[in-house]
C-alpha cells in the first residue's frame, strides 16, 4: 500500500516536472557555472563568493534578464584545495548548457585548473592576483580584481609621493605571495628612483619578530612596506615594532586591513596604510553594493563578494553587447568592456583579460578602516 | 650592546617557550617510552580554551585559567584512555601512530568547532613591559621564563623528593618490576597523562598572548619542543629546559647576524651538530648495548 502511494507521488512529481520542463523550454535560463569552496578551510570566503554572485544574478534576473532569458548559477564545491577545483570544474564543464564560469580568488587554484580552461575554451572569470594567470597566452582567463603588480605599484606610488617617503625596508614572506610582492614593490621603487635601505624576508609563522624589527631599526627607514602572508605573523610583528619603539609609516599589502588583522594586531596597527581592492567608500557603485549586500544578507562585504557580483554582472553586459553566447562572441564583448563602474573599481578591459588597474588606499584610522584615495593606473 | 642583549631576552624567552611544551613530551616518555606527538596540541586546547571562556564567556582571568587547566586535567586522562591505554602492550610504534592519529583529530576538531580564523587572547598583566635601558622586557615573557623555571624545580622536587616521584620513576624504569614491588603501573601513567596535559595547557594559556591562538599553533611549537628535548637528551627534564633555551638563543641570534629566512633552519642545525657529536644528549647518560 505505502509503496504504491510513494509510486503514485513520484509519477505525480515526474508529471509535474515534465509540464514545468516543457513550459520553461521557451526560455530557458542562461547558465552560469561556479566553482566555490562550500566545506575546508577557506569554506567561509566561499560563502561571500557565492552571495556576491546570486545578489548580481537576482538583479540581473528582476529586471527582466539577459536577450529576454533568465540567469542561472549552477555552483560546485571546489572543497578549498586544487585537485577539488579540478573535479569541481570537470563536473560543471560537463553542461554543454554553460556559458561561462566564475573561477576561484586563490591564484593557485587557477593555475591548477587552467589547462582544463583551455580544453573547455569557454570564458571563465576569475578573482586570484598573481601577475601571471593572464599572461601565459590563456584567452579565456579574465579578471576581476586588480592583479599584484599594480598593489606594489600603488604602494610605492602613495608612499614616495604621496607620503613624501624615501628610506623603505620592505620586509616580506619568502613564500610565493610574499616574494612575488617584494619583486615587484622593490621594482616600483626603484622605477622612481628609490634604492630600499633594507630588504627583509622572513619564513612564514615565526614565532618571533625581534631580528627583523631591529634589523628595521638599524636600517634607519621611515617607512615600511609589507608583503606578509599570515595575520599572526604580522600582529606579532606589529607588536614587537611598537615594544622596541620603531615607528615608521607604513604601507601593507591587503592582509594589513583583514577583519582578522585588526583584531589580533589591535593598536599596534594604528595609523598603517594599505592597499585594498574592495573599500565601500571608494565610489558610490561600491556604496550601493555594499547597502545591497548588508540587505541581502545581514553582513558586511567584503573583498570575497564584490568581484563576484561584479564579474556576473559584466559577463551579462557583455552577452547583451555582444547579442550572443557563443564563446568566443562573449570572449570578445567582455575585452571590449570600457568604463563600468563596479563595486571593485572602474573597469576597462586590456588584451590579456585584466579588468582593473589600480588599487584603493586605506587608513587604519584607531582601528575603524578609513578611505584614502584610489590610485588607477593607465598601463 | 642593546642589541645583544635584547637579542638575548628574546631567545631565552621563546626557548622557555620550547622547555615548557618539552618537558611534557620528557615526562611522558618517561613513563610509557613513547613520544606523544599530540604534546602541542595540548598546548593549542589550553589556548582554545581560554579564548572560550575569558572572552566568549566573559568570565575573569584567573578563573578561565583555573578551569583551563582542571579541563586539560580531565582531558589527560580521557586521552590516556583512549590513546594509549587499548594498546599499552603493544610495542611503541603503534602508540606513537595512535598520538599522531590523536593529534590530526584535534585539530580538525578544533578547525569545525571554532573556525580557521586565528583568535587573540590579553596578556596576563595590563602592561606591555618594561624598559631597561635599551633592552624591552616584555612582561608576557618575564611570566614565561619565571613559569618555566619554577616548573623546573617543581619537577625536580616532584621526580626526586616525593614518593610518588618515585614510583613514577619506578614505572619508566621497569614496568614489571614496579608492577611486582605493588606499584600500581596504570594509576601512575595516569597521573603522568594527567600532569602532562596539564602542563602543555599552562604552555597553551602563557603564549596564546604572544604567538594568538589558532589551530596550528600547537604542532609548530611542539616541532621545536621536540628537537629541543632531543638537544638535551630526551627523558631528562632538566635537559629538556637547557636543550629549550639553547634553541631559542641559537635561533634569534643566528636570524639577527646570519639570516632571518634561515631562523628554523639554524635550529635544526644545532639539533643535527649535537645528534652528529653527542647522540645521548648534552645531558643523557650513555646507553650501551647489553652483550
Amino acid at each position: 500500500m505505502l509503496r504504491n502511494a510513494f509510486g503514485m507521488v513520484v509519477s505525480l512529481a515526474a508529471i509535474a516536472l515534465t509540464a514545468v520542463g516543457a513550459a520553461a523550454h521557451a526560455a530557458d535560463p542562461i547558465k552560469i557555472g561556479m566553482v566555490a569552496p562550500s566545506t575546508g578551510p577557506v569554506a567561509e570566503s566561499g560563502k561571500f563568493q557565492t552571495e556576491g554572485a546570486m545578489l548580481a544574478v537576482d538583479e540581473i534576473n528582476k529586471a527582466g534578464g539577459v536577450l529576454g532569458r533568465q540567469l542561472q548559477l549552477v555552483i560546485e564545491d571546489d572543497q578549498s584545495t586544487n585537485p577539488g577545483v579540478i573535479l569541481a570544474f570537470s563536473k560543471v564543464a560537463g553542461d554543454k548548457d554553460i556559458v561561462a564560469f566564475l573561477g576561484p580568488i586563490r591564484s593557485t587554484q587557477v593555475h591548477a585548473m587552467a589547462p582544463d580552461v583551455l580544453k573547455v575554451a569557454k570564458p571563465v572569470l576569475i578573482g586570484g592576483t598573481d601577475p601571471s594567470l593572464t599572461h601565459m597566452g590563456n584567452p579565456w582567463l579574465f579578471r576581476f580584481r586588480p592583479n599584484d603588480s599594480y598593489s606594489a605599484r600603488v604602494i610605492a606610488d602613495f608612499g614616495v609621493n604621496t607620503l613624501g617617503k624615501k628610506k623603505w625596508a620592505v620586509v616580506h614572506a619568502t613564500d610565493a605571495f610574499g616574494t612575488a610582492g617584494m619583486t615587484s614593490l622593490v621594482a616600483s621603487l626603484k622605477s622612481m628612483g628609490v634604492e630600499p635601505v633594507l630588504v627583509q624576508g622572513y619564513t612564514s609563522n615565526s614565532q618571533d619578530f625581534t631580528p627583523v624589527v631591529l634589523a628595521v631599526k638599524q636600517s634607519g627607514a621611515d617607512i615600511l612596506g609589507t608583503y606578509m602572508t599570515n595575520e599572526p605573523d604580522q600582529g606579532i610583528f606589529a607588536k614587537q615594532l611598537q615594544q622596541l619603539g620603531v615607528k615608521p609609516a607604513w604601507v601593507g599589502s591587503p592582509t594589513t586591513v583583514t577583519t582578522t588583522a585588526l583584531k589580533l594586531a589591535g593598536a599596534a596597527l594604528y595609523g598603517s596604510y594599505a592597499v585594498v581592492d574592495f573599500n565601500r567608500d571608494s565610489s558610490p557603485a561600491a556604496k550601493e553594493f555594499a547597502a545591497k549586500y548588508e540587505a541581502a544578507y545581514k553582513t558586511t562585504p567584503d573583498i570575497f563578494g564584490s568581484w563576484a557580483y561584479d564579474a556576473v554582472h559584466v559577463l551579462a553586459l557583455a552577452i547583451a553587447n555582444g547579442k550572443s553566447l557563443e564563446p568566443e562572441k562573449v570572449r570578445q564583448a567582455i575585452l571590449a568592456v570600457q568604463g563600468y563602474q563596479g563595486a571593485e573599481g572602474v573597469y576597462n578591459f586590456d588584451k590579456n583579460g585584466d579588468g582593473l588597474h589600480g588599487y584603493n588606499i586605506v587608513k587604519n584610522n584607531d582601528g575603524t578602516i578609513v578611505f584614502e584615495k584610489h590610485i588607477d593606473f593607465k598601463d | 650592546m642593546g642589541f645583544n642583549l635584547q637579542l638575548l631576552f628574546t631567545g631565552i624567552g621563546v626557548g622557555s617557550i620550547y622547555a615548557l611544551v618539552a618537558l611534557g613530551f620528557v615526562l611522558i616518555y618517561r613513563a610509557t617510552n613513547v613520544v606523544n606527538f599530540a604534546q602541542g596540541d595540548f598546548a593549542m586546547l589550553g589556548a582554545f580554551s581560554m579564548v572560550v571562556l575569558a572572552i566568549d564567556f566573559g568570565l575573569p582571568y584567573w578563573l578561565s585559567i583555573i578551569l583551563t587547566l582542571a579541563a586539560l586535567a580531565a582531558f589527560g586522562a580521557i586521552f590516556n584512555l583512549a590513546v594509549y591505554y587499548p594498546l599499552r602492550n603493544r610495542s611503541f610504534l603503534p602508540v606513537i601512530i595512535s598520538t599522531i592519529g590523536a593529534s590530526i583529530l584535534l585539530e580538525n576538531g578544533v578547525l569545525a568547532a571554532y573556525g580557521p580564523r586565528p583568535q587573540s587572547l590579553p596578556t596576563v598583566f595590563s602592561g606591555q613591559g618594561i624598559t631597561i635601558g635599551s633592552v624591552f622586557l616584555d612582561s608576557q615573557y618575564l611570566l614565561i621564563i619565571g613559569v618555566a623555571a619554577a616548573m623546573v624545580a617543581f619537577q625536580f622536587l616532584l621526580f626526586e623528593r616525593t614518593f610518588i616521584g618515585k614510583k613514577l620513576q619506578a614505572v619508566s624504569q621497569d614496568k614489571e618490576m614496579a608492577s611486582l614491588l605493588g606499584i600500581s603501573v596504570g594509576t601512575m601513567i595516569m597521573v603522568t597523562f594527567i600532569y602532562s596535559a596539564t602542563l602543555g595547557g599552562l604552555a597553551g594559556v602563557l603564549v596564546a598572548p604572544i604567538l594568538f591562538v589558532s589551530v596550528g599553533m600547537g604542532s609548530s611549537i611542539a616541532l621545536k619542543a621536540f628537537a629541543a628535548s632531543i638537544i638535551g637528551g630526551f627523558g631528562e627534564v632538566t635537559g629538556a629546559i637547557i636543550g629549550g633555551l639553547i634553541l631559542g638563543v641559537i635561533e634569534t641570534f643566528g636570524a639577527a647576524y646570519i639570516s632571518v629566512p634561515y631562523k628554523d633552519a639554524f635550529a635544526f642545525l644545532g639539533l643535527f651538530i649535537v645528534l652528529l657529536f653527542r647522540p645521548q644528549g648534552l645531558l643523557g647518560e650513555r646507553v650501551a648495548e647489553k652483550a
